[in-house]
């Protein structure tokens, strides 16, 4: 890569899938830096926020949400041939996010109690991340996405260098800001410190434990947490619904979330994805810190 | 600045405590206190005495915090909390320099630290020995961090000593309390109705004299010693502290490692709530083009898992076990060769506040027990720390001399700044890999030894390490091969385009110890690099030394560099030059094979050679092997060592190496001062 | 095979031990003969049955493999002092690689079928070569596993 051609701009677009739209939003309150990206690059593609409409071919596009619709799953396919760089943005399209819950869950049974027709609506068994379907360049973590981080990194592609995401757990960024620690003052049921940084530990800082909406920090020594948050006299069920919320169909998570009312133990994975984290292009850096081992996620 | 004159004595009522307080606040400076915040006691900037938790206490245990409220209002009756003073002397963001990029010139301009006065009010005899600790890691050495320097310079020191303790404490292990001795401005000692006092310095002594104080009387200091004693006895010795820096490091194989790591999150709670734990990381923070940047200094921790990763993605300790026998070996055992002292001060954070309650007293005990043989009444708590068997030592290599560690060479003038230097050519060698001729060179980096390296770097970028490929008197050479994306960016400059160099840094090659002997050096692929200075200089002299042996491996032939000064190199018949590749296409027509085949069976006689081999870790191995084999003594054969390095200077703690740190007290080392380490899995 | 003209003196068979007893250095002796070999000689073809194994004494044998699309790679050169052919002396007695000369050679090749019968008929010249094979193949096996690990490949931009 090294330096980046002033000659062309790039193209950027944000395609949505199941998801609340709070990342792209996050994206739209950027506010005036939203507008100095919008200076130097091309955005074809963000329906939520400008009018223009592009079907592809994208430099770098930014997917929001989970697959959860054979409709769906076709579209992420047709997408990833049109975008050059492919980054995944916030928990949906990362682990398959709260909509993953249905995983452990019947979900025919729910269909026919919930509508009259239930034939008419098509539906994949399983909520899952993007990079289940198909390679992806990079992605960015959290329920929703950190500003600061996507700003990094909208600039470090166009620097030309690598994206400094934070690599460590929440932990380092309760104590950066000075929180004391819930766990140790309080016995409280925080997933921090098996859960990656980036969010800057805002819940924390307001006395409420993190429940690990940026995903499992590598490694996530879950086990021994389990066994810890067990000795301070929490339930089963109670540390169960712990790891069943907004990541809790990440691989380090899913083993031991058991959300509530579901019927299977572990929801269906498919055959182990082959290295769907793509490690940069031919003789092109990773965006993102190297080792970043999301493959296994 | 604080001092350890002996003073009198003066009692300081209760009632009068705000007296105090507004002393130390006198001339705008911000005083920083313990103060009860979210269930805990924080140090926080405070205003007035009755912001100081009177009244309140801490019970504290293995991953357990509470606060308590006393039967009684004594303000310091109770001991550290999650915050350190590191929080104010060693904040976690600081700036380091600003980068420019206008066109194709560079600048660069270091932050000028420009701490407020503070004043700390009570600082325990563990945080007070913490603050020394970090003075010799931070300010002491041969590089000093500024920011850390003028913090500690503009802080004022209230001492108190503990009159009470928690299960979590081993001050008294470690040598660092609960009784305050120097390095302080005020100490205070506090009874029932009211504070004994004596400053040690002429800052401690003015704000004295400002206070409605009268003499301590004898009862009165009598009963404050016997309360500090008293915490000595309910603290007993729970750490066996002599030869602990031995025992751990014969124990580095204990399967203890594998066992703590079973419970470990790798969460780094332990290192940021550690007052001497000093790793940091740098960021960058730059506008969207790149033109104008601002680098920062983070505090990391050597238990995040890119800690050890260099560029290529290899990753020096993958293992969470690796991560967690770091921290300990170098807060107990390698600290002590790098500075002298314990890193660890015994104030027993890191167990209250690690989420699952790892108590480092119990591992040191069943890592690196203490001898059977040794009885000492010790507190009730050692009961707790199970023995467990001592694994079996690892046959190393080459027996560690017992020295110390090699004195650090400092950088000849530019510090901790960077200067700019322009690209006046630059020639591919490969298809990755280029040299860059740096011109306008500040004449202290070119004044560089053979083996030393600058740290390298564009605005925007972070610095990499790169080593000098070549030193003449106007130019300096960089072999740089394009493995992430700084390392791109400098491979992708043109003539004319400005860089930052920062240097010359490490220690080079040891010529002086080759003089008059056989010189055989071994290079493979870019290692050959670091060596080219060295072979410039053995050449430019040949008298001075024996018989001259160059043997240098690539991948293939394609990835050979320097191809001019390798062929004459070959031509030259007062050298005896051998070449191989990994593997070769049908048009190659010289040796394919390891580097080591060219010089296994050779019948030259190595016991009075001196050898300096540069490669991919695991090539150096297998050099080393055959040298030693070919009676080459291990204090004369000389190796690189690669490690992450993000300042070069010794402060960041990435590249540490057991006891060294590669940057300053490498790259460079023989085998007998590495002894263990070189080749020694996840160290 | 093609080859030059024989040497009529006796063959130097001392690769397999300079303290041979007589009678073992003159039974291999009668098995050996001394070859030159221009440059470009291919010496034996990769599966080829061995006919002799060869000790090379002056110059240069690249042993290569064919991988299709790739051509012909050379993965080992052997250098005097160094067997090739080795695979004579085990079943199934084929050569592992093309071995080609890269420059004029002076090698000394043993009978491969006289070597494995003399070899068990007296025990005496097993045991001076046995080990010598074996050393020659453990120091080649060496080499390989470091050729394998590629470390080239996988440097950083700086070795440290």
């Amino acid at each position: 890569m090294g330096r980046p051609t002033t000659a062309a701009r790039l193209r950027v677009g944000v395609a949505r899938f199941t998801s609340c739209g709070g990342c792209q939003l996050t994206l739209a309150g950027l506010h005036e830096a939203l507008l100095a990206v919008a200076d130097r690059v091309d955005i074809v593609e963000f329906a939520e926020v400008l009018s223009p409409r592009s079907s592809g071919p994208y430099d770098l596009l930014l997917v929001e949400g989970s697959v959860s619709t054979p409709d769906q799953a076709r579209r992420i396919s047709e997408l990833r041939r049109q975008a050059r760089l492919l980054v995944t943005i916030g928990a949906c399209a990362t682990t398959g996010g709260i909509q993953a819950l249905r995983n452990w869950s019947d979900g025919d049974a729910w269909r026919a109690a919930v509508y009259p027709q239930p034939q008419f609506i098509h539906a994949l068994r399983t909520s899952t991340p993007i990079s289940e379907h198909v390679t992806v360049d990079a992605l960015l973590r959290g329920c929703p996405i950190d500003p600061g981080q996507l700003a990094e990194l909208v600039t470090a592609l166009l620097v030309g260098r690598r994206a400094q995401l934070l690599d460590a757990t929440v932990c380092m960024e309760c104590k950066a800001r000075g929180t004391v620690c819930l766990i140790s003052s309080q016995g409280a049921p925080c997933l921090g410190p098996v859960t990656k940084s980036g969010c800057g530990a805002i819940c924390p800082a307001f006395g409420r434990a993190c429940y690990g909406c940026f995903g499992p920090a590598h490694p996530a020594n879950v086990e021994a947490l389990k066994a810890q948050f067990a000795d301070q006299g929490r339930s089963d069920e109670e540390i169960g619904r712990l790891f069943a919320g907004f990541t809790a169909n990440a691989p380090a998570f899913r083993a031991n979330a058991r959300p509530p009312l579901a019927v299977l133990d572990q929801p269906p994975v498919g055959p182990e994805p082959a290295a769907r984290i793509s490690h940069g292009f031919p003789g092109v850096p990773p965006l993102t810190a190297s080792g970043d081992d999301d493959a296994r996620q | 600045m604080p001092g350890t004159a002996e003073a009198t004595v003066s009692f300081l009522a209760r009632a009068d405590l705000d007296e105090l307080i507004q002393a130390l606040r006198a001339g705008g400076r911000r005083l920083i206190g313990p103060t009860v915040s979210d269930g805990a006691i924080v140090y926080d900037e405070i205003q007035q005495a009755a912001e100081l938790p009177h009244g309140w206490g801490d019970e504290q245990g293995p991953g357990h915090y509470r606060l308590t409220r006393r039967d009684d209002e004594r303000t310091f009756g109770f001991v550290v909390g999650p915050t350190s003073w590191k929080r104010f002397t060693f904040p976690p963001t600081v700036p380091l320099w600003r980068a420019r990029r206008d066109g194709t010139e560079v600048s660069f301009e270091s932050a000028e630290p420009e701490p407020a006065p503070l004043a700390f009010l009570g600082v325990r005899g563990c945080e007070l020995a913490a603050l020394g600790v970090q003075d010799r890691v931070l300010r002491d050495g041969p590089f000093a961090d500024a920011d850390f320097r003028a913090r500690r310079a503009n802080a004022l020191i209230v001492a108190v000593e503990c009159t009470t303790s928690a299960s979590t404490c081993f001050c008294t292990s470690m040598g660092t309390g609960p009784e305050v001795r120097a390095g302080y401005d005020l100490r205070l000692t506090e009874l029932d109705e009211g504070f004994l006092l004596d400053a040690a310095s002429d800052a401690g002594t003015a704000i004295l004299q400002r206070l409605p104080v009268r003499a301590a009387t004898d009862a009165e200091q009598a009963r404050a010693s016997t309360a500090v004693a008293a915490v000595r006895e309910e603290l007993g010795d729970p750490v066996m502290t002599d030869g602990l820096r031995d025992r751990l490091l014969a124990n580095l194989d204990s399967p203890g490692w594998a066992s703590v790591a079973e419970r470990c999150l790798t969460c780094a709670n332990c290192t940021l709530v550690c007052p001497t734990c000093f790793c940091t990381s740098v960021g960058q923070a730059s506008d969207l083009d790149g033109l104008d940047s601002t680098a920062e200094r983070h505090w990391d921790s050597c238990f995040t898992p890119g800690f050890a990763r260099v560029a290529g993605g290899g990753d020096f300790r993958a293992r969470p076990q690796d991560r967690y026998r770091q921290w300990l070996t170098h807060k107990f055992a390698t600290w002590v060769d790098q500075f002298g002292t314990f890193g660890c001060v015994g104030c027993g954070r890191c167990i209250a506040w690690c989420p699952v309650g790892i108590d480092v007293r119990q591992e040191l005990a069943a890592i690196a027990p203490p001898p059977e043989s040794a009885a000492r009444s010790t507190g009730v708590r050692e009961a707790r720390f199970v023995v467990r068997a001592t694994a079996p030592a690892r046959e190393p290599l080459v027996q560690a001399q017992a020295s110390p560690a090699p004195a650090p060479v400092a950088p000849a003038g530019t510090g901790l700044d960077f200067l700019p230097a322009v690209v006046r050519s630059s020639f591919p060698e490969t298809a990755d890999t280029l040299t860059l001729v740096l011109g306008d060179v500040d004449p202290a980096i070119l004044a560089a030894r053979p083996g030393q390296f600058v740290m390298v770097e564009r605005p925007a970028f972070p610095a990499v390490p790169i080593s000098i490929s070549r030193l003449s008197e106007v130019h300096l050479d960089l072999t740089i091969r394009a493995a992430g994306f700084a390392t791109a960016e400098l491979t992708g400059l043109g003539p004319g385009e400005g860089v930052g160099l920062r240097g010359p840094l490490g220690r080079g090659w040891p010529i002086e110890a080759a003089v008059g002997r056989d010189v055989v050096i071994v290079a493979g692929g870019i290692g050959l690099a670091p060596l080219r200075p060295l072979v410039d200089r053995v050449l430019s002299e040949r008298e001075r030394f024996g018989a001259v042996r160059l043997y240098v491996g690539a991948r293939t032939p394609r990835d050979r560099l320097f191809g001019l000064d390798i062929s004459e190199w070959g031509t030259r018949d007062d050298v005896e030059f051998a070449e191989t590749v990994d593997r070769a296409g049908a048009e190659w027509l010289g040796r394919v094979g390891v580097v080591t085949h060219l010089f296994d069976t050779a019948e030259w006689d190595g016991s009075q050679a001196v050898a300096f081999v540069c490669g991919p870790e695991r090539m150096m191995q297998a050099a080393a092997a055959t040298l030693l084999a070919r009676g080459l003594a291990p204090e004369r054969v000389y190796v690189t060592m690669e490690r992450h390095m993000e300042c070069g200077v010794g402060l960041c703690g990435h590249c540490q190496l057991g006891g060294f740190f590669v940057c300053k007290d490498g790259p460079v080392f023989s085998l007998a001062e590495l002894g263990d380490a070189f080749g020694r899995e996840g160290l | 095979m093609s080859e030059g003209p024989r040497k009529p003196a006796a063959a130097d068979v001392s690769w397999f031990g300079a303290d041979l007893p007589s009678a073992q250095r003159e039974r291999l002796a009668a098995l050996a003969r001394e070859v030159e070999f221009p440059a470009g000689t291919v010496i034996s073809n990769e599966g080829d049955a061995v006919a002799e194994l060869g000790v090379v004494r002056h110059g240069r044998v690249a042993l290569r493999l064919h991988v299709p699309g790739k051509g012909m790679l050379t993965v080992l050169t052997v250098e005097p002092g160094d067997i090739f052919n080795w695979s004579g002396m085990v079943a199934p007695y084929r050569s592992t690689s093309t071995l080609v000369t890269v420059e004029p050679v002076t090698a000394v090749l043993f009978d491969a079928m006289a070597l494995r019968e003399a070899v068990a008929e007296d025990a005496v010249l097993g045991s001076f070569v046995y080990p010598r094979l074996l050393r020659a193949v453990a120091r080649r096996l060496g080499a390989t596993r470091l050729q394998l690990l590629d470390v080239f490949a996988s440097q950083a931009g700086e070795p440290w």
